[in-house]
C-alpha cells in the first residue's frame, strides 16, 4: 500500500526489521513455554486465546509483518505443541484445522487491525507535529524583517520537515527569476523555475532529484502577482512525494509569499516616506533659499527707489546712481528668481498645475508683466481662429513667454517689433516668438538650451544662459518640444510645441 | 486740510524693508504705525483701527493667513499682501481668507505707491454707495439698467457674462480669486471647472478690449485670479 511507504520514509520505526522478526519469534516460543505448564489445566482453546493476545501484542508494538508473522507461527506452534498428537503437525480431530482457521484468520485481522491503528496514530502525530512546524514558520515568517530571514525560515522548515534543502528565486520588477544572496549548494533549473512562476502551478521532476539538481519547484504566488519561486532538492534519492506532503510545502509556499509581499510594501512604503520627507527638505531649503535672498534684494530695490523722494531733491548724477542700483537689484532678483526656478525644475518632479486654457490669456499677461522691457518693441499677437484650450502650468508657461520676450526685445534693434504667431502642428500647437534680431547662427541651435550657454555675439549683452534652460524644462515637462530657427525675412525665432488634447466641453449659455 | 491722515498699519519684521515703505506710504499722505510680529500687528490694529493694512507673510511667529481671518472677523480693513514666496499657493489662500491686494518682492517704491493709492481710494468710496454707472476705456456699464455700451453701441451680453462683468466692475482693482469668481457666478460645484471662467473672461475681453491678446481692463493675475482695472 501507498500509506505503507509514506512511513517508512519518514516515520522512524523503534526496531529494524531484523529485530522486529526475532522478537517475534521470541514472544511466540515464550508464549509456547509459559502455555505448557497449562497443559491439562486449562482448556485448549483459552491456549488459543493466549497466542491470540501474543499476536494482538506483537501486532500493536511491532506492526503488521510482525503481526502476519506471529500468527503463522502461532499457528504452528499451538499445532505442534498442544493439539494431540503433540510434537507433530499431524491433526487427529479434524474439527481442529477449524480452530487453526479462525486462528489465523483472528490473528491477521487483529494484527491488521492493531497495526492499521498504530499507524494512524502515528501519521496524526506526524501530522501534528509538521502542522505545528507550519504554524512555528508562520510565526517566524510574520516576524520576519528581511529577505535573509524569510530564506532561513523557509529552509530550516524544509530541512527539519523534509530533510531537503530549499532556495528562492525572487521576481524582481523586470520578472527576471533571481537567487537570494545565500547561494544553495543545488543548482536550479532556471527554465523550470520560469515554468512554475509562470503557470501558477507547481512543477516537479523527480528525474533530477538526488543529483544536486532542485526537483520540486512552487510558485510564490500572493494577492498580487507571483512573487517567485521556492525551488526544493530532495537530499537523499527520489522520495515519493504524497498529495498530503505536497499540500505542506504550497501552505509553505504561500506563506513565504506573502512575507515576501508584506516585504515588499513595507519597502515601498518607507520609500514613499523618505521621498515625501525629502521632497519636504528640498523644498523648505528653497524656500528659505529664496526668502533670504529676496528679503535684501527688496530692500535694494525699494531704498534706492526712496532715495527719489527724498526732500529736497538730491542733485541729478546722485538720482541716475540710485536708478543703476535699483536697476542692478531687480536684475539680480530675476537672476536669483531663475536659479531658483532652475533649481525647482532639475530637482525633478515640478508638480505642474495643468488646467485648459485659452493661450491668448497667458501670452497678455506676460507682455503686460513685462511692460516696461517691451516699450520700444510692440508686440503682435496672432492667433488661429479657433484654437482650442490647451493645457498647461499658466505660471510655468508665462515664465517661459517672459523669458523668449525678454529674449527677443534684448536682441532686436530698437523699435523692432516682436510677433508671437501660434500655428497648427497636427497633434501639436506650435507656438513662435519671433524678433527683428540678428537670428540665430546657422550651426546646431540645440546646445542654447543647455545651462549657462550663451550663443555667439551676446558677449555684450546682459544675461546668464538660464532662460532658455529654464523655457526647455517647463516645455519638456508639458510633454511638448523647443527649437530655434530663423526668419526668411530676417529675424529669429524660437519656437516651442503644447500638446493639443482633448479639452473639456464648455457648455454653451442657454439664453 | 481738514481731513485726517489716513493711518496705516505695516506689520514687518524686516527693518529696511519697514523704512522705505514707511517712506513710501508717508509720501502718500499717510501716517504710519509699525509692528514687527504678528501679535503685535493685531493688537494695533485693534487700537489703531488703521485705514490700510499692510502685511509681510513671512513673519517668524507665525501665518500671516490667520491673522487675516482673525481681522476679517471684525474689520472691513484693506489689506495689501507683500509676499516673498513665489509660490501662488500663498497669495490664494491670503487673498481668499481676505486680503485685498498683493505684491511680490522685490517690488518698486512705485508699484508700492500706486497700489496704496488705489486701496485708499476704494476705502474712501466704499463709504458713499455703489455708484450704478461704470466706465472704462469707451465703455459705460449702467448697472440700474443693466445696459453696456461700447463707441456708443449697445453690446449685447449672455447673462454669465454680465453677472461675469458686474462682479468684476463690484471689486475695482481688487484681485479676485478664481474659486472665489467660479463660486460666486457658476456656484460651489463649479469650483474646479476654472476653464469656464477662462473661457469668459475672454468673451469679455472679445466684447470690451479693444485689443483682446493685450487686456488692459480685465487683467490676469497668473495662477491666481483676475483683477478689473477701470
Amino acid at each position: 500500500m501507498e500509506s505503507e511507504s509514506r512511513l517508512q520514509i519518514h516515520a522512524p520505526e523503534r526496531f529494524k526489521p531484523w529485530q522486529g522478526m526475532l522478537l517475534t519469534v521470541l514472544a511466540c516460543v515464550g508464549t509456547t513455554l509459559l502455555a505448557t505448564p497449562l497443559i491439562g489445566r486449562l482448556d485448549l482453546a483459552n491456549i488459543v486465546m493466549l497466542f491470540l493476545l501474543t499476536v494482538l501484542l506483537i501486532a500493536v508494538k511491532l506492526g503488521r509483518a510482525a503481526a502476519v508473522l506471529a500468527s503463522v507461527l502461532s499457528v504452528l506452534l499451538f499445532d505442534v505443541f498442544f493439539v494431540p498428537p503433540r510434537f507433530s503437525l499431524a491433526v487427529e480431530n479434524i474439527q481442529y484445522l477449524v480452530t487453526f482457521a479462525v486462528m489465523l484468520a483472528t490473528g491477521l485481522i487483529t494484527g491488521q487491525l492493531a497495526a492499521g491503528l498504530k499507524r494512524k496514530a502515528h501519521e496524526a502525530e506526524l501530522r501534528e507535529q509538521r502542522t505545528q512546524a507550519l504554524y512555528e514558520s508562520a510565526r517566524h515568517l510574520a516576524g520576519a524583517l528581511t529577505l535573509e530571514q524569510v530564506t532561513d525560515i523557509a529552509r530550516q522548515f524544509i530541512r527539519r520537515q523534509f530533510a531537503a534543502d530549499a532556495a528562492l528565486l525572487l521576481q524582481d520588477e523586470y520578472v527576471h527569476l533571481q537567487g537570494t544572496p545565500d547561494v544553495p549548494d543545488f543548482s536550479v533549473d532556471a527554465l523550470l523555475a520560469r515554468m512554475a512562476s509562470d503557470s501558477g502551478e507547481a512543477v516537479r521532476r523527480d528525474e533530477y532529484s538526488g543529483d544536486g539538481h532542485a526537483s520540486l519547484y512552487l510558485p510564490l504566488r500572493a494577492s498580487h502577482r507571483t512573487r517567485g519561486v521556492l525551488a526544493v532538492a530532495f537530499a537523499d534519492g527520489s522520495p515519493e512525494l504524497p498529495a498530503e506532503n505536497l499540500a505542506l510545502l504550497e501552505a509553505l509556499a504561500s506563506l513565504v509569499a506573502i512575507a515576501l509581499e508584506r516585504l515588499h510594501y513595507v519597502d515601498v512604503a518607507q520609500n514613499s516616506q523618505l521621498k515625501v520627507v525629502s521632497e519636504r527638505l528640498r523644498s523648505s531649503i528653497l524656500s528659505a533659499l529664496s526668502h533670504d535672498l529676496r528679503t535684501p534684494l527688496t530692500a535694494l530695490v525699494g531704498l534706492a527707489d526712496s532715495l527719489f523722494l527724498v526732500k529736497p531733491e538730491l542733485p541729478a548724477t546722485a538720482l541716475e546712481t540710485a536708478q543703476s542700483i535699483h536697476e542692478q537689484a531687480a536684475r539680480l532678483a530675476s537672476l536669483v528668481g531663475n536659479l531658483l526656478d532652475m533649481a525647482r525644475l532639475n530637482a525633478g518632479e515640478v508638480t505642474l498645475r495643468r488646467e485648459w486654457q485659452p493661450l491668448e490669456e497667458v501670452i497678455g499677461a506676460s507682455i503686460k508683466l513685462i511692460e516696461s522691457a517691451l516699450v520700444a518693441h510692440p508686440v503682435k499677437v496672432s492667433l488661429p481662429p479657433g484654437l482650442p484650450l490647451l493645457e498647461f502650468d499658466a505660471v510655468l508657461l508665462e515664465r517661459v513667454f517672459c523669458n523668449l520676450l525678454e529674449n527677443a526685445a534684448k536682441y532686436s534693434p530698437p523699435n523692432g517689433g516682436i510677433d508671437i504667431v501660434a500655428l497648427d502642428a497636427g497633434a501639436d500647437v506650435e507656438v513662435r516668438v519671433c524678433d527683428r534680431g540678428p537670428g540665430f547662427p546657422a550651426a546646431d541651435q540645440a546646445p542654447l538650451f543647455d545651462m549657462f550657454v550663451r550663443g555667439d555675439g551676446t558677449a555684450g549683452k546682459p544675461g546668464t544662459g538660464l532662460g532658455l534652460a529654464i523655457c526647455r524644462a517647463i516645455v519638456e515637462a508639458h510633454g511638448g518640444t523647443i527649437a530655434a530657427g530663423n526668419r526668411p525675412d530676417g529675424g529669429g525665432y524660437v519656437s516651442f510645441t503644447l500638446p493639443r488634447g482633448t479639452p473639456p466641453v464648455v457648455e454653451e449659455e442657454r439664453v | 486740510m481738514s481731513t485726517p491722515k489716513p493711518r496705516v498699519l505695516l506689520i514687518e519684521d524686516e527693518k529696511t524693508i519697514r523704512r522705505f515703505v514707511r517712506v513710501a506710504v508717508e509720501e502718500e499722505g499717510c501716517a504710519v504705525v509699525e509692528a514687527e510680529t504678528l501679535a503685535g500687528g493685531l493688537i494695533e490694529a485693534g487700537v489703531q483701527k488703521p485705514d490700510l493694512l499692510i502685511l509681510d507673510l513671512g513673519l517668524p511667529d507665525g501665518n500671516g493667513i490667520d491673522l487675516i481671518r482673525d481681522l476679517r472677523g471684525w474689520s472691513e480693513v484693506p489689506i495689501l499682501i507683500l509676499s516673498a514666496r513665489a509660490q501662488e499657493n500663498d497669495k490664494i489662500d491670503a487673498l481668499d481668507a481676505g486680503a485685498d491686494d498683493y505684491l511680490t518682492k522685490p517690488f518698486s517704491v512705485g508699484e508700492l505707491r500706486a497700489r496704496v493709492r488705489a486701496l485708499l481710494r476704494r476705502r474712501l468710496r466704499s463709504g458713499e454707495g455703489v455708484t450704478p454707472v461704470v466706465e472704462f476705456g469707451n465703455v459705460t456699464v449702467d448697472l440700474s439698467r443693466r445696459l453696456v455700451v461700447r463707441g456708443g453701441e449697445t453690446v449685447h451680453l449672455t447673462p454669465l457674462e454680465y453677472r461675469l462683468l458686474s462682479t468684476l466692475l463690484g471689486h475695482p482693482g481688487k484681485v479676485l480669486t478664481q474659486r472665489n469668481l467660479l463660486r460666486e457666478i457658476w456656484g460651489p460645484s463649479y469650483v474646479e471647472s476654472s476653464h469656464y471662467l477662462r473661457v469668459y473672461v475672454g468673451h469679455l475681453r472679445q466684447k470690451l478690449e479693444d485689443d483682446p491678446t493685450q487686456p488692459r481692463h480685465f487683467l490676469t493675475e497668473t495662477g491666481v485670479g483676475y483683477r478689473f482695472m477701470p
